[in-house]
């Protein structure tokens, strides 16, 4: 009847506690509080590509000057379209249908005017790399002829100048 | 009486203090979700310089380890922190280049001793004859794989 209730058994907490402290100063330690990612780019010089003798080269050229964009294409640069900073999407759209005709294409020669900004030239080079719509794919070929889903567009950026 | 008083302390000393540490537990839980979120696999360390905003892009892949060069919104050039000049002139950069030959010479090891990759930060606003001249002076000196160091956007 006089029975005392008997106290429920404590966790011991400290070594999970020792275990944390290290974590976290491992983890302050190795902290990068600006997210940062690159953008790859070969000098012309060492830039590779494959070459396709039934298909005529793409040669996918961007020229970038002031407030315009031009897309042009082929050995003779045909210019396939003409558009403004402000129409990025419709840019990625052109570029969508041109890998669509060419899918074994990887790279595309960016050609800015001395003058034309950093900032915008990776606007430029983000909407070329890869589909910005979000459930949008192509069927692309892995290395082993498999059709896959992917939304990389030319993913080998290559500078040329104007001058 | 006052024996009574030192039975009472003798028992008060018996019991052990007790900390209540579940606020430091959830302190510290909250502190690791958020170090762990943040973490980064990349071996890539930057400093970023004064007066330089690198871009905001799409790219989501991760850096890695090779040589920094950064220029800032007037143009200064910095070789892995350290101030060489300026990207004033047209087409090779002396002092640039002998930065780069610097680096190349007093590499520890082999790996980066044969590396052809480097980190370029650019200042957002530049306009594309400061990255040419850099690039263009990089390449002269064999770092033709350039690495565009850009900030991922959400």
């Amino acid at each position: 009847m006089g029975r005392k209730l008997k106290k429920p058994p404590k966790l011991n907490l400290i070594p999970i506690l020792d275990a944390i402290f290290i974590f976290i100063f491992f983890l302050l330690m190795s902290a990068q509080f600006i997210d940062i990612y690159q953008i790859g780019s070969d000098a012309p010089i060492s830039a590779s590509s494959e070459s396709h003798p039934d298909k005529k080269p793409l040669n996918l050229t961007i020229v970038l000057t002031g407030e315009n964009i031009i897309v042009k294409t082929g050995l003779e640069e045909n210019i396939y379209k003409k558009l403004k900073m402000t129409e990025l999407k419709k840019l990625n759209e052109s570029l969508i249908e041109l890998k669509k005709k060419w899918p074994k294409e990887e790279s595309a020669i960016l050609k800015p005017s001395k003058s034309f900004k950093y900032e915008k030239i990776v606007k430029v080079i983000d909407n070329t790399r890869e589909i910005r719509k979000a459930n949008t794919y192509i069927t692309a070929l892995d290395k082993n002829n498999r059709k896959v889903a992917s939304k990389v567009l030319f993913e080998k950026i290559i500078f040329e100048t104007i001058d | 009486m006052r024996r009574m008083f030192f039975n009472k302390n003798a028992r008060r000393k018996k019991e052990d203090m007790e900390l209540d540490i579940t606020s430091l537990l959830d302190v510290l839980v909250i502190l690791l979700v958020f170090l762990l979120k943040s973490y980064n696999a990349s071996d890539l360390k930057v400093n970023l310089v004064k007066n330089l905003v690198v871009p905001s892009s799409e790219a989501r892949k991760l850096g890695n380890h090779a040589v920094i060069i950064q220029v800032d919104k007037n143009k200064k050039i910095f070789v892995n922190k350290k101030e060489i000049g300026s990207a004033d002139t047209q087409g090779e950069i002396d002092s640039l280049s002998e930065a780069l030959k610097t680096q190349r010479a007093t590499a520890r090891d082999p790996a980066s001793k044969k590396s052809k990759a480097v980190n370029l930060l650019f200042d957002k606003g530049l306009p594309y004859k400061v990255l040419k001249s850099v690039m263009h002076t990089a390449a002269m000196n064999g770092y033709t794989e350039f690495k565009f160091i850009v900030q991922g956007n959400y």
